[in-house]
Order: structure tokens, then sequence, then C-alpha cells
């Protein structure tokens, strides 16, 4: 007979009072594989801890947004939000099931390129562009983003000397009934400052205004606003024709879509909108705009998020459990807000990854930092973990790996599970001498050999 | 000069064509040879051509219709008859002028019968000629200027006179020339359509005819061996085979019922056999009647046994066996592969253009003669859902109409049309729930033409934005895909129907154009009906494909290649509305047609050295669409295979068996992918195939950038060229 698992012992208040709707949340349900491959085996093939991300589901999201928006529009085009997960595997799978780039720095920019993106097909965003990387992006025929007026002027600087007409948009922001209005980035549309920008880049004779773009937020829970925003974009977009003559190409509706994680502060489970709803609201206010068929535009989606949030786990270990001061349970893990920037944002779901008794308590989970901001969540119903027991976190697959810190512990290993169930790594662990790899020591400060 | 050359050129071509339409041709070269044959008797030779010219500028100076001028169409008679008093009469001067008068007659005649024959679409033959001939054999008698010649029978006596050894003993051993007696009859019947008896003449006219048409030489055989074997049963002539009686008739019968005014093919040739020997009977019957005032049958008997035959065969109730040549290129090959290559290709060419009422990709989960509800008199009908990857059509537990991928999903209009019923009130239904008593729950009949209609049923509540009698253009949004009527679980219903009503029977219906996904891979089809379990979607449309092949009346384009004549293109549209290229300085002709998915060339006619031939080959078939770029594949007519050996072997077979194929294949590539301006490459390759052997023939690229077509490339002789196409400015 095998010998029982150890349960250490507990005690657990008794709550009087009415019962409620949301009951009480907890983690039982022990998660022992991801598609298909055992937790177990990956954290001792790969340690701990490990990101671990499922092309399968990504796969799946995306052509599952794309049936979302190209069953209700004619012309759709995704183009993959470069920082939300750069790892060129990562972008390769998008780019393979046809989605172009979407960047916001000069080394993103050379990332897309390097995985074979044609420069047409890169969506050059931000308000950081230099010059030279401008340049770059005229002379691959990108479709550059305005964002400000300087930019604008760089712009046509940059084209002065070159006889190509770059293929431009301007970003707008506008008020969508949601607050704060992310009214920073791109030409303001009340106060008439977007319009200011469109007859600017007409005139100027030497840009050629091919799309407008909105993203009017992150990890958007209402769809009106999309509404909104594509209402807006379109009467700019028959203002331009009527007014300037000007056939507006494409209408890029940026991305913001929530993935299905918990942000915090939010009651149990709150609903977000699916991307079918994103893209019934989209897709009908431009439909029913008024375009003329030829004219219908080229509805562009940088979404990140949705398409790979919940493709990505965190593996990890429990390193030790205590007793905080107030009476809580404390766990320790191996993996903290060092690689786990959002979960700044969410409460991540997290699983046991072996079997569990039925007994759960709510605990405190810290990360591996000596820095008191380490909390993983502030509270969470968790069953008894031991040293050494492994746990999955949910849904961390946007934005924790290019947001991820390196600071007192190194980033971890990151594994694909392709769709035929085999492991690749494709970023390896980094190591003490990758860390200074880059760093330069100058000679007085070079240990000397004896003195 | 040139001027003098473009004024003397239709003349020319109308003397030529006058000869060899004779023989069911219109080759030039071939009129000439028979000029040629024609001048073995020297009068019939001068007098036919005298004939011929009178009677052409008679046309000419008639105002009678330039093109059938040009044919030879209101000529050809009076070459025979031109041939038949040359070959009669002693020259004088009333020769000529009665010449003169009966040929202008024989004119008249053409005319007055081609109209009145015209009107059943039947030819006129040789009739005017016989007629003519027969008013001079009975008066000439009683002309005391006109004298018989006999000239016919002395004839190598004219040789002698001539004097030239050398012709002399050419001509004696092709007399002398052993060879079997069926042989020589049949040689000197064909020359004596000539009013010769030649047997030079003879042999000169098969080879021309051989090289001109497989078919007609074999059908001449044919005819000539049927008559053979005819009489050696009946026994008409118990002394067998001799040029006189075997004469031109049935040759001429054969010909014309066997591949010249008919499609060549088995069953043809089975009707020549029938159609010989009831042409022998009226060659034998007449003759004892016209016998009574000494006159000769001449080619009458084919005249009158074509013509019955041919009206015959045009007053069927039905589309039988055979097939009259609609579109005449003088040649029973060339008729025959066009027949086979349009009838192949262009046979929908007057179908209405329905395409999938939806966006995207979508599933038919219910195909024609489905098992669920498509039976009976509603039995061809569509039904499509949206599946995922794995095929369920709902995302969480498909509790709620919302949960499934295709409610609510934009519906569109299946082609242009006007709106005759709308039913648009009825609830959308729990999963699981049908209603039965509003079966088709909420409906849209759209009338596409006289006695065609759409509808598209189970729409949702409340979804249908267009009214009664309303235009709709193809592929407006129109409602979205619901769950209302008979519909347990959302689908949208698809049917054709010849009545407008919500309920009509449904009627079989090829959509034009659309992209099918099996196991992954995606096909194009055309004039197909999607079947079970296909992943369909509409072709994206390039615009910038469609507006380089828009090709509107007007359109100037002046192509330019190295060591090729200049090639300055328009675009016309003719009487019935065909819309072709002409090349004003090869006079080359290419048919197109288009639509929003695929550019096709239907015919090319003219200078196959033209640089237009070469884009007609280029462009035979383009799909106007990169998304996805699929390989447009086609079929051309076999009589653009010339030069190869095996086709003379294909020809003679033609009628009962085509074993070679000349394939086309186009694929789109996008050069650049910019999407606002791509360039796009049409690469097309034309592949010859000879019963197991491969090979192919030549390879275009076409070149599109700026929706304009830049250039394209193409081999001659075994060179690369490119052919660099520039709008004409004005």
């Amino acid at each position: 007979m095998a010998k029982l698992k150890y349960e250490r012992p507990f005690i657990k208040k008794m709550v009087a009072g009415m019962m409620n709707k949301f009951g009480t949340q907890n983690e039982l349900t022990p998660v022992t594989h991801i598609d298909g491959i055992a937790v177990k085996a990956l954290i001792e093939q790969y340690g701990s801890p490990v990101f671990v991300l499922s092309e399968l589901k990504m796969r799946q999201n995306y052509r599952s947004a794309l049936r979302a928006f190209s069953t209700r529009y004619p012309r759709v085009q995704f183009a993959w939000s470069y920082k939300t997960h750069y790892n060129n595997a990562v972008c390769n799978v998008f780019h393979q099931e046809g989605s172009w780039a979407e960047v916001v720095s000069g080394f993103e920019y050379k990332k897309a390129l390097a995985n074979g993106v044609p420069g047409s097909n890169i969506i050059f965003n931000g308000p950081d562009k230099h010059l030279d990387e401008i340049k770059l992006a005229i002379e691959n025929d990108s479709l550059i983003h305005i964002d400000h007026f300087e930019e604008l002027y760089l712009l046509l600087d940059a084209c002065a000397h070159v006889d190509k007409k770059p293929r431009v948009a301007i970003r707008v922001n506008m008020d969508t009934g949601i607050y704060p209005i992310w009214d920073r980035f791109g030409f303001n549309y009340e106060s008439g400052q977007a319009w200011q920008a469109i007859n600017k880049i007409v005139e100027s004779g030497k840009l050629q205004l091919a799309g407008l773009h909105a993203h009017i937020g992150t990890y958007m829970l209402s769809t009106t606003a999309y509404g909104i925003a594509a209402s807006k974009l379109c009467d700019l977009a028959l203002n331009c024709k009527k007014q300037l003559n000007t056939t507006i190409k494409y209408l890029d509706l940026g991305g913001g879509f929530p993935s299905s994680n918990t942000l915090k502060g939010a009651y149990g489970l709150v609903p977000t909108p699916s991307v079918d709803e994103f893209a019934e609201v989209i897709t009908s206010t431009i439909l029913n705009y008024g375009f003329k068929t030829e004219d219908i535009p080229l509805l562009i989606l940088e979404s990140g998020r949705v398409l790979i949030d919940d493709a990505g786990y965190l593996l990890g270990s429990v390193l030790a459990n205590k007793k905080l001061s107030d009476g809580r349970k404390a766990t320790i893990m191996d993996f903290g807000v060092n690689i786990m920037f959002t979960s700044f944002w969410f409460d991540h779901k997290i699983s046991p990854a072996q079997e569990v008794s039925q007994f759960s308590e709510d605990t405190v989970l810290y990360g591996p930092l000596c820095m008191n901001i380490d909390v993983v969540r502030e509270s969470v119903n968790l069953p008894l973990l031991n040293r050494g027991d492994h746990v999955v976190v949910h849904k961390v697959g946007a934005y924790n790996m290019t947001q991820w810190m390196q600071f007192i512990a190194m980033r971890p290993n990151i594994v694909l599970i392709d769709t035929n169930n085999n492991t690749h790594i494709i970023r390896k662990a980094e190591t003490l001498e990758y860390l200074e790899q880059m760093e330069v020591m100058p000679d007085y400060l070079k240990k000397q050999s004896s003195h | 000069m040139k001027k003098w050359v473009k004024k003397i050129r239709p003349p020319v071509q109308a003397l030529l064509n006058s000869y060899s339409l004779l023989f069911f041709s219109n080759n030039k070269l071939f009129g000439l040879l028979l000029i040629l044959v024609s001048f073995f008797n020297p009068y019939a030779g001068i007098a036919g051509v005298m004939a011929a010219i009178v009677s052409i500028a008679t046309a000419y100076i008639s105002g009678l219709n330039r093109i059938l001028i040009n044919d030879g169409l209101y000529s050809y008679n009076a070459v025979i008859i031109g041939l038949g008093m040359g070959a009669m009469y002693n020259f004088s001067a009333a020769f000529w002028l009665l010449l003169f008068v009966i040929v202008i007659f024989s004119v008249i005649l053409s005319v007055l019968l081609h109209n009145f024959l015209g009107k059943y679409r039947l030819p006129f033959l040789t009739i005017p000629f016989v007629l003519c001939f027969w008013l001079l054999m009975l008066v000439t008698k009683d002309f005391a200027a006109i004298d018989f010649t006999y000239r016919n029978i002395y004839w190598i006596n004219d040789i002698y006179a001539m004097g030239d050894p050398y012709l002399l003993r050419f001509i004696m051993f092709m007399e002398n020339m052993q060879m079997p007696s069926l042989l020589s009859a049949f040689f000197r019947s064909l020359s004596s359509l000539y009013f010769q008896n030649n047997l030079l003449a003879g042999m000169l006219i098969a080879g021309g005819m051989l090289i001109h048409s497989r078919i007609i030489f074999s059908l001449i055989i044919l005819g000539f061996a049927a008559a053979y074997g005819f009489n050696l049963v009946v026994l008409a002539h118990p002394e067998g085979a001799n040029d006189y009686l075997m004469g031109v008739n049935y040759i001429l019968v054969s010909v014309a019922i066997g591949g010249f005014f008919t499609i060549p093919s088995l069953h043809t040739y089975l009707w020549v056999l029938f159609s010989v020997p009831i042409t022998f009977l009226i060659v034998i019957g007449l003759g004892k009647l016209t016998g009574q005032w000494n006159l000769s049958v001449y080619s009458m008997p084919f005249s009158i046994i074509t013509l019955c035959l041919l009206f015959f065969f045009s007053l069927k109730s039905q589309a039988g066996r055979i097939v009259l040549t609609a579109q005449q290129f003088y040649s029973p090959e060339k008729n025959l592969y066009n027949y086979l290559n349009n009838k192949e290709r262009l046979s929908n060419i007057h179908t209405i253009r329905l395409h999938l009422p939806f966006i995207g990709k979508w599933m038919t989960s219910q195909g024609y003669d489905g098992n669920i509800t498509h039976r009976g008199e509603w039995s061809k009908a569509l039904d499509f859902i949206i599946v995922d990857g794995q095929l369920k059509t709902y995302d969480e537990f498909g509790l709620d109409p919302k949960n499934f991928y295709c409610f609510g999903k934009p519906v569109l209009a299946p082609a242009d049309g006007f709106v005759t019923r709308v039913e648009n009130h009825i609830d959308d239904n729990e999963i699981g729930c049908i209603n039965q008593e509003q079966n088709w729950g909420n409906s849209i009949v759209i009338k596409h033409a006289e006695g065609l209609y759409t509808k598209i049923s189970h729409l949702k509540k409340n979804s249908i934005k267009v009214g009664v009698n309303e235009f709709l253009k193809s592929g407006d949004i129109i409602a979205s895909c619901g769950n209302s009527g008979r519909s347990p679980e959302p689908h949208l219903h698809f049917q054709v129907q010849a009545t407008p009503y919500i309920g009509s029977k449904t009627l079989a219906y090829p959509l034009a154009h659309f992209i099918v996904e099996k196991n992954g891979k995606p096909e194009v089809m055309e004039y197909a009906v999607p079947g079970e379990t296909d992943i369909v979607y509409r072709a994206n449309p390039s615009h910038p494909l469609i507006e380089a092949f828009e090709f509107l009346p007007g359109y100037n384009l002046i192509v330019n290649a190295p060591q090729m004549p200049e090639g300055h293109w328009e675009v016309f549209t003719d009487a019935w509305n065909n819309s072709y290229i002409y090349c004003h300085n090869s006079k080359a002709i290419a048919y197109f047609s288009h639509s929003e998915e695929v550019f096709y060339f239907t015919s090319f006619e003219g200078d196959r050295n033209s640089l237009l031939y070469y884009f007609y080959l280029a462009c035979y078939k383009v799909y106007l669409s990169v998304e996805p770029a699929l390989p447009a594949y086609d079929k051309f007519p076999l009589r653009l295979n010339r030069g190869n050996p095996l086709q003379w072997l294909q020809d003679i077979v033609a009628p009962f068996v085509i074993f070679s194929r000349l394939h086309y294949r186009s694929l789109n590539k996008v050069e650049s992918p910019n999407f606002l301006n791509p360039s796009i490459s049409i690469e097309s390759s034309q592949t010859g195939h000879f019963l197991f052997y491969k090979k192919t023939l030549r390879n275009f690229t076409v070149m599109v950038k700026d929706s304009r077509i830049r250039s394209f490339t193409f081999q001659k002789n075994n060179k690369n060229l490119i052919a660099i196409c520039s709008p004409k400015d004005y």
C-alpha cells in the first residue's frame, strides 16, 4: 500500500451568517496536465517556475476571433500585438495564422521584419518613433500610425528626400463613455484635432492617408464603447471621402478586448463580453454607416491579450508555509511579481497540480523576492499545500513575458506545447552569464590580481 | 503602295474564297491551288476567273454585304458557271456577253435564295449554278453565235499544240499512270466539279483537301465508298465504277451532311451512309427527267438532298444527336473543336450568377436531397451553419440561440433582384423547439429574373432590412441568420424556386462561384452546388485585378514587344453585346467575358502572330481574386494545337474520340503584399496532353500593378519575350 500523503492539521474558522449567492471560491480541482502533458513532468524537465504556452489554444483563440469577425464583415485583418508577447515563436504562430504585425517600437519593428513579415504588413504604432525607424518604415512601405503633430512633421521631413509616398493613418482618441479617456494617445476627435491632422496630411500631398486608428483602452468590459469608436471613425472616413476626396482604405479598431481573467476588486466571476459581442457591435456599426460596397474599409484589429492570455500558464512550486502574525496562513511560492507582472491587475486563478485534500483554507500567496510588494494573491482559498507541491497559475499568456523583471530571481524557461503535444523551449532560462553580458567594467575597477 | 494593297485585298480575298468555298473551305492557299487546277483547262480557267470577277464586281456595285462578298458567298456559283461555260463553248463575243448576263443573274439568284433560305437557316448551295446552267443549256442550242467545243475530247491535242515536251510527258505520265480503277475514278470525280476529267487535277484537289481538313478528306472517301458500295448491290451501272457515274454529288453530300453543316460525329457519319444511297436514287431519277431535255443533273441532287436533310435536322423539337453548325469556321475540325470547347466552357454563360448568401466560412449542414427535411418537392435546398475547428456549432452549452456561431450573422443578397415577399415577425425558437405552423419562419424571396427566385428562411425576428419591391444589389446585407420557423437550432435555409411564394417548391440551380474547403484545402467551384458538410465561402474580390481586367468599351492599349509588330488594342462591344478586344494593326479579335470573379476569353479570330493572340492565350481564364489565390483551370479548343503530327491523327478520329487535350492553368500571385496597391503576377501555362504524354507548351506571366496590366511575357520561337502594355494617350 502506498504511503498516505501527509496532511498537516488545520483549524477552520466557522463563518455564521446568511448564505450568499457568491458562495466561496476555492481552487480544489487539481490541474495535473496541460495539453495532455503532466505538470510534474514539465517541471522535472524544465525546472520550476516555468511558463508554458499552448499553441493549440493560441490557434483556437485566433480562429475563433477571426471567425467572429470574418463571418460578419467581408474584409478583416488581425495584426499581432507584439508588446503583448514578442517571443518570436509566439509571433510566428500568429503570423502563420495570417496575422500582420503591430509594433510600438523600433526593436519590435525589426523583430517583425526578421520574422518574415512583409514591411507592408507591419503597423507601426506608438508615441516614440525615432527618425531612423520612421525612415526604415517608409523604406519598407509600412503603415505608420501618427500619434502627434511633432511626429507628423518628423514624417514630412523624413519623406521629403524619398520619392515614396508613405502610407499613414492617424490615431484618434475620443469620448466613448469610458473613463479615463485615453486622450494622451493620438489626436482628439471631439475637439476637431483629428480632422485638423487629417487635413494637414492630405494637404501636404506627401503622405497617403490610408487609414484611421483608434485604441480606446485596455481590458474593456463595454461593447458599446467600441460601437461609439467605430461610428466616430466612420464619420471621419466618410468626411474624408466627401470633403477631401480621399478614400479611407482601412479602419483599425485597435485591441483592448478582455480575456476572462478576474480583475482585482471584482466579485467572483464577472462576465466579460466575448469577442463575438465586440465583433457584432463593431461590424454592424461600420456596415450600417453607409459606405458604398466597393469602399467598405478593411477592418484591422490589433488584439493581443484575448488571443493569448488563456494559452499561457505559469507552473511553480511551494517553497514554504508560514503563519502570519494575525493568524492568516501564508504560502511562499518560487514565482512572484518579478515574472508575473499581471498579478498587480488580476486575481489570477491558481490550481494545485496534484491530488489534494478536500479541505481548503484562506491563504496569502507570496513570491520569493525579499521585497514586501511581492504578493501574488492577497487572499486565495487553496487546499493545504506542502513544500515541493506544484501549482498552475492560469491565464498569464499576455504581457507577463514582456513585462517581466530580472530582479532578484532570473527569468525562467518558456515552453511551448505544440499542436502534436510536443514540448519546445522557446526561451531559455536566464543565466548569470546572460545577465552580465551587457555589463562593462571600467578598467580602474577591475579586480587586481595582487594588491 | 500600302493604300493600294489595302484596296485590292478584299476583292482578291473574295476571288480566292469563291474557289475554295466550292470545296467547303475559306483557305486562301487552297483557293489559289484550285484556281491553278482550273487552268488545266485554260479556257475553263479563264472563263471561271472572268465569271468570278464579274460576279464580285456586280455584288460590290449592288451594295451587297461586304463581309459576305469577301467570303465569296455571292460569287462561287458564278465560278462554276464560268468553268462550265469555258469547258463547253468556244470563246466568242457572244460567249462573253452570255457569260456576263448569266453571271449577273446568278448573283441575283444567290442573293434571293440566300435571303429566302436564310430564314430557315439553310444554305443555297449550288442551286443558282444549276438553274442558270440548265437555262443556258436549254437556250444556247438556238443561238447560232454560240458553238459547243470539242476541246474536252481532244484536250491532249491542245497540249501538243502548246508544244512543251516536258509538260506533255508529265501529263501523259499522269494520265497513263497505273492505278486501281477505283482510285482513278475517285480522282476523276473530284475533278469533275471543275468540268474536268483529269487525274492530276483530282489528285491536287485531294491533296489540298487533306491539308485543309482531315475530316473533309475522310468524308470524301466515305461518300465515294458508299456510292460505290451501293452500286455494287443494286447494280445500277453493272460496268462498275467510272468517273462519269460516280460524279461529285456523293462526295459533296457526304461532306455537307457528315461534317460541314453539322458538327461531325458518329451519327453524322451514319447519316452519310443513308444520304449517299438516296442521292444515288435522285441522281438517276432526276437524270431521267432532265434527260428528256438533254440536261445533266449537275450538282442538283446534292443541293436537294442536303437541303432536305438540313431542314429535317433543324425541325427537331429536342436537341438530338445531330448538331447543326452554328458558327461556321469553314473547317469541320474547327467547327467540332470549337463546339466541344464551347459546350464544356460556356454552356453556363447565360446562367444567372447566384452567390453564397453570407460572409465568411460556413458549412453546408444539409445539401440537396438531404435526409432531414430536404425531401420531395423541397429537396433542392441548402442549409448552412457555422462551425468551429471541432465542428461544433456553438460555444458554451448551446442552450441559447445566441451561443450558436451563425445566429445573428449577416445574410446577403445572392444576386441582383427585387424583393417580392418578406416575412419578418415570427419569434425565434428556443433551442430544440420548432414552429411547424409557420414552417419557413422569417423569410425573404428575391426575384432575379422571370421564373427565377431565391428564398432565404429561418431569419432572425425583425432583422430583415429590406421591403417588398426594393431593388437589391448582389452582396447587400438584407437580414440576420435566425432560428424562426421549423428550425430547432439556428441555421440558414437557401433555395432557388420558379415561383414567388414562401413555400414554393425548389429548383436545382447552381451557384456561380464559390470556394470549398476539402480537407483544409481550398478549391474553386464554378456552376456547382455545395455538397453536405462542405465548408464554403465566397472568394474575396481583388479590386486591382477587377480594375485591370475591366476592359470597358473604348479602352485603348498600346502593346510592344521586341521583333513583334506593335499592337494597338481597343475594346468594343458588338450588336449582340459581346465584348471584344480588337487590334487595329493586326485586325485580330479576341472576344471576352467577365464577372466579379473571373475574366475569360471566349474566342479568338485572326492573326496568330499578333500580340493579342499571345495575350489571349495568357489570360484565357483569370480569377479576379488573390485571397485565396487558387489556380484556374480551363481547356483550349484543339484547333489551337497546330503543327503537331499527332494532331492529324486526332483530326481524323475526332468525330468519334478525342484523345488529346490542351489544358490551361493560371495562378495569381501577390508579388508585393501592399494591400492598398499590390502588384500581382498571373502565371499561366498551356499544356498539351496526348494520351499519356504530357508537355508544357507555353508559359506566360502577366504583371498587374496600380490596377493596370503592365506587361506579359510569352515564348515565341523558343525565345522569351516581354510585351509592355501602356495606355494610349490622346
